[in-house]
């Protein structure tokens, strides 16, 4: 059996109760933390609260070898954890496919993700979201500045009315010359910021961070605004709102100091 | 005035007049006397004291000398001469004396005008003479014959006359047989056979700098008997102050060499490949000065105080200092520092170098032997890419530690020098690579690295370099990134070799415009929709996007060139660079978020697929190969076409030159190690060769495998063939 199993989204305790009892009970528990992380606590101080042996696999140890995951799946109870929810943003489907074509059950132990956390934070509407999108740091797309395919995906959204989120590219592991295990990098939202308002300066934005931790925040202003603030430790993410609904300006107006002007409706 | 004060002011004004400049150069076999006679020129024109060797120089004060920053250069020199009461510049530019190593000699021909042949009366032409003045016709240079050593034919060798003439009549026969042949269907040259008659042929001791021909003759009424005499008193003092060898020789360049006004109409369309519709080709035609600005580098030498010296003919406008310059297939532009002229060997800083002259630039970072360097975008004279790709590698290391920089300078300035060597610099190792044209020509570079630059080094066991290249057409094949969100299909066809060729001579590349590219793709055969969907081009292979509005394609396409350039450099059988492979990029399946399509997924899935594609291709190993050439006497022959037999070589071609066999083949480089000394052994010495670069062959199937993992073992790889090359087994 391969039960994924979602963190949450702050430290060692944001997982639903379910999935403690699903951890505890595993026989061995693996974690992958390359596509987002608890910046709350270390996965030690997971282990240790929730009293589990877990094995971090990096990106190679998940995609290119899963067969050790998979083999100890074949007779044992195996948890997989990450940060999040396992399913939603990174691409854990495919593990679980794989799974399944070896005939091993699999189950989902579901986490808070960034998804809800945005909506819960900032009282957009979850229903009036468009496609999500990653702003990359530069070096890691090989080309410059914001890719295209992040403006259209805005664009697309905007033009129908829809919000978007941004969320911003995290590095652990590799650095701009290549693998290097010291190298943790976390984009913060006024970078992101700063790199949208090169095409979109006086669009609304709104930097939700730490979203479930003790003192998140969330911040609406112009993105030129947002581009020379700081917003503290991470992790961050950007939304680009679309056509407001009066209730999701008053929010933003009250929730994140948005500026009048910028929440007309 | 002083001495040296005088040189260059009249250097200065010779410049300017383009009718009393003649560029030149010498051609000679090793050891003919080419650097005796340099010295002997120079020291014989006042430009160094008259004892001394081309680096003793003659200076005013060794202040002054500070003061201008000038250099010895023994490479390139000039000399002023009076001729038929006008001053002249003869700017003379050196030949490397090894001349396997193809371009150049030739580039140093196409600078000059005139080609002073010297032979060693005593053993005549020889296959290197023969090279040499080959390439040289070929670029059209106008050759005059220089018989050396004459003096060892009287005194040591004590002929008689009659002896003497049949045998110099023999050398004049020879270099003229080897003209005739070469200029037969050359419509833009006349008659250029030498002979005494005409004054293009001159004798004389270089060692003991006297000289004779017609011209002479009748100025000094000394005829080859009196000479005789004079040589047999060992009255070569004398004979030297009475006919001096600078005065016979240059008086020969003066009057037969063409000046750059009267050599360049001809010469441009000869060497140049250019539109000759365009304004540029007329003005280096005319040697206008006012014209854009034309230089062709013929090499790179390295300057102590001033760095590197760009040395090269210019062939229209003006360089002056400050000018920004376009250097040939380097992007941006170049500015440069300082303009200057030889004079003697030394260099000597001017404001300006007109068209006719050869210059010495400096601050042309991105220059290399062989660049065009221009005022405005124009074809080259010569394509980098045409360069032959080096064959053959060997590991460098100095023995010092203390050696280290100066061995890395070094290295660089090697392969500034000589664009067909590459070297490859680890500085965490202190073991670089240095990989050029054959074994003898990384031991030559090796040799110039400890003796010239006094760094003792210590050199690896040399590697040859194999290709890997498919054998035929593959159905679609699909590669998957890691996270198997993102999926390519494509094909791989061997491509024609006609477009290999043009890639290969620089005709076909992503630097030209595009709709040129095109054209010269349909020309050499490709088909005009593959021709418009050229993506890339790397080595001699293609990717061609056949693709249509695939979503989020562009973005991606850098990362699969990046996966597609890993792949290719380094094959699926043995990491060696493949060549001659169409590829065609399908289909492609792409995560819609950016971050999931990243470098760590988009490179493996791309590397994957091409390798694969390649193992369908039925992928194999070639190897380089070499002609040989071996001049032999009769008896040594069966030696020597046994040497090529006995290393997977195949003799082609044998036949009688003069008193000497001639043995032709080809035999691959790998085998080709060690010959120098086997060759040597098994004929006693006798038998002089060359060799030449002659492209990669496919290996035959049986020895395959073993070379294969021969390579793997080497480069610390896995030592089985990959999935599904198991055809090789
Ligand atoms: N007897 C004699 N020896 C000469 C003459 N010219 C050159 N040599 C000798 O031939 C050898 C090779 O000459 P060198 O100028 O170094 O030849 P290079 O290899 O063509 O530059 C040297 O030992 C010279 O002294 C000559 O006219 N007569």
């Amino acid at each position: 059996m391969l039960t994924f199993i979602g963190l949450g989204l702050y430290d060692e305790r944001s997982i639903t109760v379910e999935g403690q009892a699903a951890l505890r009970a595993a026989d061995a528990a693996y974690a992958e933390l390359y596509t987002s992380k608890l910046v709350g606590a270390s996965i030690e101080d997971v282990a240790e609260y929730h009293d589990a042996d877990i094995e971090v696999r990096d990106r190679a140890g998940v995609e290119q070898q899963p067969g050790e995951i998979l083999d100890a799946a074949e007779d044992q109870d195996v948890a997989f954890l990450t940060a999040g929810d396992t399913m939603i943003s990174t691409t854990h489907v495919d593990l679980r496919l794989r799974a399944h074509e070896r005939g091993i059950d699999t189950r989902v132990v579901h986490g808070t993700t960034a998804q809800t956390a945005t909506s819960s934070l900032t009282g957009l509407q979850n229903y009036r979201f468009g496609k999500a999108t990653t702003l990359p740091f530069e070096y890691a797309h090989g080309g410059n500045g914001v890719p295209q395919s992040v403006l259209d995906t805005i664009a697309d959204n905007r033009e129908r009315g829809l919000h978007t989120v941004v969320y911003l590219d995290i590095k652990v592991g590799r650095g701009p010359d290549g693998d290097d295990p010291a190298h943790e990098e976390y984009m913060t939202a006024d970078h992101a910021a700063g790199q949208l308002a090169e095409h979109l300066p006086d669009t609304l934005g709104v930097v939700v961070a730490r979203a479930g931790s003790p003192d998140p925040l969330v911040t609406a202003d112009r993105l030129s605004a947002l581009a020379d603030r700081e917003f503290g430790d991470p992790l961050h993410l950007l939304l680009v709102p679309g056509d407001l609904h009066p209730i999701e300006a008053d929010a933003l107006g009250e929730l994140a100091d948005a500026p009048s002007e910028l929440v007309q409706y | 005035m002083g001495r040296r004060k005088k040189i260059v002011d009249e250097c200065e004004r010779l410049m300017d007049e383009p009718e009393q400049i003649r560029n030149i150069a010498i051609a000679a076999h090793v050891d003919h006397g080419k650097t005796t006679l340099t010295d002997n020129l120079l020291a014989g024109t006042g430009m160094i004291a008259d004892e001394g060797e081309a680096t003793k120089l003659m200076m005013d004060t060794e202040e002054d000398e500070q003061e201008r920053g000038i250099t010895i250069d023994a490479a390139n020199v000039s000399m002023t001469h009076e001729y038929d009461e006008q001053n002249h510049l003869i700017n003379l530019i050196d030949t490397p004396g090894h001349v396997d190593f193809g371009g150049d000699v030739t580039r140093a021909m196409r600078a000059v005008d005139g080609a002073l042949v010297v032979v060693d009366a005593v053993e005549g032409a020889m296959p290197q003479t023969e090279t040499v003045v080959r390439q040289a016709l070929r670029e059209g240079v106008k050759p005059a014959l220089f018989i050396n050593k004459v003096d060892r034919l009287i005194s040591e060798l004590q002929e008689g006359p009659q002896e003497m003439q049949e045998r110099l009549q023999k050398v004049i026969a020879d270099v003229n047989e080897l003209i005739r042949g070469m200029t037969e269907e050359m419509d833009d040259v006349d008659d250029w056979t030498v002979s005494v008659e005409d004054g293009t042929v001159a004798f004389g001791s270089a060692l003991y700098m006297w000289g004779v021909s017609v011209n002479s003759m009748q100025r000094t009424g000394l005829d080859f008997g009196d000479i005789i005499d004079m040589e047999r008193a060992d009255e070569r003092q004398e004979l030297h102050e009475k006919t001096p060898l600078s005065n016979v020789v240059l008086d020969m360049v003066v009057e037969h060499f063409p000046n750059p006004v009267d050599a360049q109409p001809r010469r441009v369309p000869r060497i140049w490949r250019g539109d000759d519709e365009l304004d540029i080709a007329e003005q280096m035609q005319l040697v206008d000065d006012d014209g854009e600005v034309v230089l062709m580098v013929t090499d790179i030498g390295m300057d102590p105080h001033a760095g590197e010296i760009a040395t090269g003919r210019v062939f229209s406008g003006t360089l002056e200092k400050g000018q920004e310059l376009y250097v040939s297939g380097t992007a941006g532009k170049n500015r440069i520092q300082s303009v200057g002229l030889y004079m003697g060997g030394e260099r000597e800083e001017v404001d300006h170098v007109p068209a006719g002259n050869i210059a010495a630039v400096t601050g042309l970072k991105d220059a290399i032997a062989g660049s065009t360097v221009s005022s405005v975008e124009m074809t080259p004279f010569e394509s980098i890419e045409h360069i032959s790709e080096p064959v053959i590698t060997k590991s460098v290391e100095a023995k010092s530690m203390d050696d280290l920089p100066k061995l890395i300078e070094t290295l660089r300035q090697v392969s500034k020098e000589d664009p067909t060597i590459q070297i490859e610099i680890n500085e965490d190792t202190g073991e670089h690579l240095i990989s050029g044209q054959g074994e003898l020509h990384l031991e030559v570079i090796t040799q110039r690295i400890e003796r010239n630059q006094g760094i003792p080094v210590t050199t690896g066991e040399p590697i040859v370099v194999y290709r890997e290249a498919p054998r035929q057409a593959t159905e679609e094949v699909e590669g998957i990134s890691p996270n198997r969100h993102n999926r390519f299909y494509l094909t791989l066809e061997p491509m024609n070799e006609e477009i290999v060729e043009k890639i290969r001579l620089g005709e076909v590349s992503m630097d030209m415009p595009e709709q040129e590219r095109r054209e010269a793709l349909q020309d050499a055969g490709m088909d005009k929709d593959s021709s418009q969907n050229v993506e890339h081009i790397y080595g001699t292979n293609i990717l061609l996007d056949d693709t249509k509005g695939i979503q989020h394609l562009n973005e991606t396409m850098e990362l699969v060139i990046e996966g597609l350039e890993e792949a290719l450099e380094d094959g699926p059988l043995a990491a060696e660079p493949v060549q001659g492979s169409l590829l065609r990029l399908k289909d492609a399946r792409l995560h819609e978020d950016t971050i999931h399509r990243g470098p760590a997924q988009v490179i493996p899935a791309v590397r994957n697929a091409v390798h694969r594609a390649l193992i369908h291709s039925g992928v194999a190993l070639l190897e380089p190969m070499q002609d040989v050439r071996i001049d032999v006497p009769n008896e040594h022959m069966g030696a020597a076409s046994g040497e090529i037999q006995g290393r997977r070589g195949r003799v082609d071609d044998m036949y009688q030159e003069g008193d000497l066999m001639v043995v032709e083949g080809i035999a691959p480089v790998d085998e080709m190690i060690g010959f120098s000394s086997d060759i040597r052994s098994a004929t006693e010495g006798r038998a002089s060769w060359n060799t030449e670069n002659a492209g990669f062959e496919f290996m035959s199937d049986s020895l395959q495998k073993d070379k294969i993992m021969e390579i793997r073992e080497r480069k610390g790889m896995k030592l089985e063939l990959p999935e599904g090359a198991d055809y090789l087994d």
